[in-house]
């Protein structure tokens, strides 16, 4: 991680405009009060401690409610009494029940980044999460417990790699999820030095953890599914072991060109960016360069650490945000076609915030008006530094820009609820609806404090749709659809995945505001290729759509 | 007080920061040049900012009060600033440059197009059409957007962020082998520019940190015979780690390449009279007066080296013009009353 010095483009003249979004930190209430434990309390020794980890909506169990998967770190010292991933069962009224133990999922370690999708395809969602030393495949067995199946499905690596972005991805289409797995850096507590022990690891004057620059960097690793439960190494035969070593962080897959083929996105820190373009023959070129998202508009790399995929233009093409350190901005690229993309960080009104490391970070229209909002969670990487320069907090608030529309956005300081200041030092985020009332709550990691729950409580009368897709031919998690809906002049495409934000996975149900139109048509490209068109659906409900049989399911719900 | 002793002085005033009791205008302008020189931009606008208290209508202490706070990111009361400018004194390119450039911020790009246009072809401003063409292509004009950035990396040969836009120029009109090319230009230079910052940085340890034989091997990775940024650099390193004698081959050949170079001629001038070699000074400290007039630095030095060298018909108006842009040099100040007394004499 480094900052570039960036000083921010002065603010503008607010909007006045009212924004009909309002967040509340319901996590104590909602039973949801484990701190995560992520390294010593007041200061990160090594860069292993200072990374975090993500958080995932999922629905592990069916049920039409959306539960809460959340990952946990260590500390150095040995075991740490009640450090834990934890899967927190929703309740159905706004609370949740920590059901870890008896799910199986009990696990103490270094967990970085989770990636949910079904790769058996029994009609139940697995969860993959990435780790230092060792990465693990939960396997659900559809009875409320997960079995580790890391071993048999051919998962178990060699020696010790520190896994961060991970993403469920059917890149061949064969209807089986395969798996790609980025890497940070070589990592070992024995023969990296501690903040303070090295003199050229400092940040303001200040000691502080080592790297990742002067560390050894990593490639990623893609696993091919056998379809059997198993799973094959082929990073090499694929071309994505032909890249150069990275400090990669965030992976996604997505189908970002239209051509039907998945390509797999990874955010790198303090080094350019990787864009994994599949050929169609199971190859893969990097083309991050080529593409525009390698490294920002002045060419040069940026911190990358979270990544959002949406249509914030609504042009019916998939956009990126890419988050980064402080004294820089966050980088937004819009998407003009055939894998192209142009930096309009500062078109869009993005420069004017580079006060904070900022990490999970999400494309979403949060007021339900049909422009997809920005909203980014921050937190510093050196809690030492505040104490010598307290213009450096260990602790920041959350960020929220909302869409003005013709591509600019504007930073709501105030008026979209307290939990937006509220100070943490947050990591991964997941976007979803727990409570079913048609709007996108956020689920936040904290660094060794209780996660946040961020209810969104949306007035007015805007409208919405929401599609879960189920594949038949293609992979049943649908992961690697992408469904343009089409609403009053507009057309904005999402995709989904498995991944997202920082180390995390939101809300596999697709989420679209419509603002004051009442009816929208979707455009479905399934993962396998297929194509579907639905018309004139209503507002206001989650509709479910089967590969090849159009809708099986409506559910109205609301406020 | 000795020649030597009232010249070593004299420099090491010079590079001081020196604190004037009672500063005019111009001592303030002086000074704010100097912090600007050193990119303290903050510091230097609040240099400006107590000049123009004492002379409000001042043009020049408003016009670099302006171009600090556009470099600060003050955008909004840089173009206040400039536009008082431009009303008290008519349009100039220097103005429309840095409206044309605040513009761009803040997405006027029409405006921006026009303004850039105007000072596009003027080269005293040689990256005025990469601004022009980075103008063009996010207004969607994506022809003369290559226009301009084709003609941007004319100017600007060596600045990998300009052939990386052109390339990105290039991807976005579907021509492939074209973006092809400048990927490739862009990759090397970026290559090189990181490379750069590490040899300074591996330098700089070594010459402080090793023997001057080891250290000369070290920093010898960054002797580029035909790069005479990269040779000054090098100067300047040897130079701030003592190494006066090293220090004065990459100067000499900086400043042969680059004629024009202020800094190359400073730091040989510095150099020669670190080593006392003061006729060997005059000339290229003469050379970074007549560029840059106004910066305290040389202007003091050239002054130092004429004293030293007993021209003191010569040095005596150096050195008042050296203690009017510092008044707070108790030194200088001494030298001059010293010389102001003997001319009386005669």
């Amino acid at each position: 991680m480094a900052s570039r010095g960036v000083r921010p483009q002065p603010r503008g003249k607010p909007s006045g405009l009212p924004f009909h979004a309002h967040f509340t930190d319901v996590a104590t209430h909602a039973g949801l009060r484990a701190p995560v434990i992520y390294g010593p309390k007041d200061r990160m020794d090594y860069i292993l401690e200072s990374m975090g980890c993500g958080v995932a909506f999922l629905d592990y169990d069916n049920d039409g409610w959306l539960d809460i998967f959340v990952l946990s770190g260590t500390r150095r010292e040995g075991p740490v009494e009640g450090a834990t991933n934890r899967l927190y069962k929703n309740n159905r009224d706004g609370t949740f029940t920590d059901v870890t133990a008896k799910a199986g999922l009990v696990q103490q370690g270094w967990a970085f980044g989770v990636t949910v999708g079904d790769y058996n395809n029994d009609g139940f969602e697995d969860l993959f999460i990435s780790g230092w030393p060792q990465d693990i495949l939960y396997r659900n067995n559809g009875n409320g417990t997960f079995t580790d199946v890391t071993k048999e499905a051919g998962l178990l690596h060699a020696g010790s790699r520190w896994g961060t972005g991970c993403t469920w991805v059917d890149y061949d289409r064969d209807g089986h999820l395969d798996l790609f797995v980025s890497h940070y850096l070589v990592f070992d507590f024995d023969k990296i030095p501690p903040a303070g022990k090295n003199p050229n690891c400092d940040f303001k004057g200040v000691p502080v953890n080592c790297g990742p620059r002067g560390l050894v960097g990593e490639r990623p690793t893609l696993y091919h599914n056998n379809g059997d439960g198993t799973f094959t190494d082929v990073t090499e035969h694929s071309g994505i072991g032909a890249v150069p070593p990275a400090y990669g962080l965030t992976a996604v897959a997505a189908d970002m060109d239209g051509d039907g083929w998945q390509e797999i996105y990874v955010a790198c820190d303090s080094t350019p960016s990787q864009l994994f373009h599949h050929r169609g023959d199971g190859k893969f070129d990097e083309v991050g360069l080529e593409s525009g998202l390698a490294v920002n508009q002045d060419g040069r790399e940026q911190a990358g650490m979270g990544i959002a995929i949406g249509d914030f233009d609504t042009d019916g093409m998939l956009d990126v945000l890419k988050t980064h350190f402080s004294e820089d901005t966050v980088t937004l690229y819009r998407n003009t076609g055939h894998l192209n993309f142009d930096d309009v960080t500062l078109r869009a009104g993005l420069g004017v915030e580079t006060r904070f490391v900022s990490w999970g970070d999400g494309i979403a229209d949060l007021d339900n008006d049909g422009l997809p909002d920005i909203f980014w969670v921050t937190g510093s990487t050196f809690p030492e530094v505040e104490r010598k320069h307290p213009e450096f907090p260990h602790k920041t608030p959350r960020v929220l820009f909302r869409n003005l529309g013709g591509g600019r956005f504007e930073e709501l300081l105030e008026g979209a609820g307290e939990a937006i200041a509220e100070v943490h030092a947050s990591r991964g985020l997941a976007f979803g609806d727990f409570d079913n009332d048609g709007d996108m709550d956020i689920l936040i990691m904290n660094i060794n404090e209780p996660p946040s729950l961020l209810r969104n409580d949306v007035s007015g009368s805007a409208h919405w749709l929401k599609v879960k897709l189920v594949g038949t031919h293609s992979n049943k998690s649908a992961i690697g659809a992408v469904v343009t809906a089409v609403y009053g002049g507009r057309r904005q495409s999402q995709a989904v995945m498995a991944s997202s934000g920082y180390l995390s996975c939101n809300d596999r149900r697709l989420h679209f505001g419509l603002g004051a139109v009442a009816t929208a048509d979707l455009e479905i490209a399934w993962p396998n290729g297929g194509r579907e068109t639905l018309k004139g659906l209503p507002a206001d409900r989650l509709i479910t759509v089967k590969e090849g049989a159009g809708v099986v399911g409506e559910e109205r719900f609301g406020r | 007080m000795t020649r030597i002793a009232a010249a070593a002085l004299a420099m090491v005033m010079a590079l001081a920061q020196a604190q004037a009791q009672k500063p005019g205008a111009e001592a303030h302008l002086g000074k704010g040049s100097q912090l600007m020189k050193q990119q303290l931009f903050d510091e230097a606008a609040g240099e400006f900012e107590k000049a123009l208290e004492i002379t409000p209508e001042d043009p020049q202490a408003r016009f670099q009060h302006a171009v600090c706070l556009f470099a600060l990111g003050r955008n909004d009361e840089a173009r206040t600033e400039f536009e008082r400018v431009r009303n008290g004194r008519g349009e100039s390119h220097y103005i429309t440059y840095y409206l044309g450039q605040l513009d761009l911020l803040s997405n006027d790009y029409a405006s921006a197009i026009k303004r850039l246009s105007e000072v596009a072809e003027d080269p005293a401003f040689p990256d005025a059409p990469f601004h022009l063409g980075s103008a063009y292509i996010s207004s969607g004009d994506v022809e003369n957007g290559i226009r301009w950035l084709e003609r941007a990396v004319k100017l600007q040969p060596n600045d990998y962020r300009v052939h990386y836009r052109l390339a990105r120029a290039y991807s976005t009109a579907g021509r492939q082998p074209d973006a092809g090319r400048e990927y490739g230009i862009y990759t090397r230079l970026l290559r090189e520019h990181k490379g750069t910052e590490t040899q300074v940085r591996d330098c700089s340890d070594a010459l402080r940190a090793r023997p001057l034989a080891d250290a000369q091997v070290v920093c010898h990775r960054m002797f580029d015979p035909n790069d005479p940024e990269k040779l000054t650099l090098l100067g300047q390193l040897y130079g701030d780690g003592g190494a006066f004698e090293q220090a004065l081959d990459p100067l000499q050949r900086a400043a042969q390449l680059d004629p024009n170079s202020y800094e190359a001629w400073h730091n040989l001038g510095l150099t020669y009279f670190r080593l006392q070699r003061y006729k060997d000074a005059r000339v290229p400290l003469e050379k970074a007066v007549a560029l840059h007039p106004e910066t305290y630095d040389s202007v003091v030095m050239l002054g130092a080296t004429l004293y030293m060298l007993g021209d003191d018909a010569a040095a005596l108006p150096v050195l008042e013009h050296a203690h009017r842009l510092n008044p707070g040099d108790a030194q200088t100040e001494a030298v001059v009353k010293k010389l102001r007394a003997e001319f009386t004499k005669k």
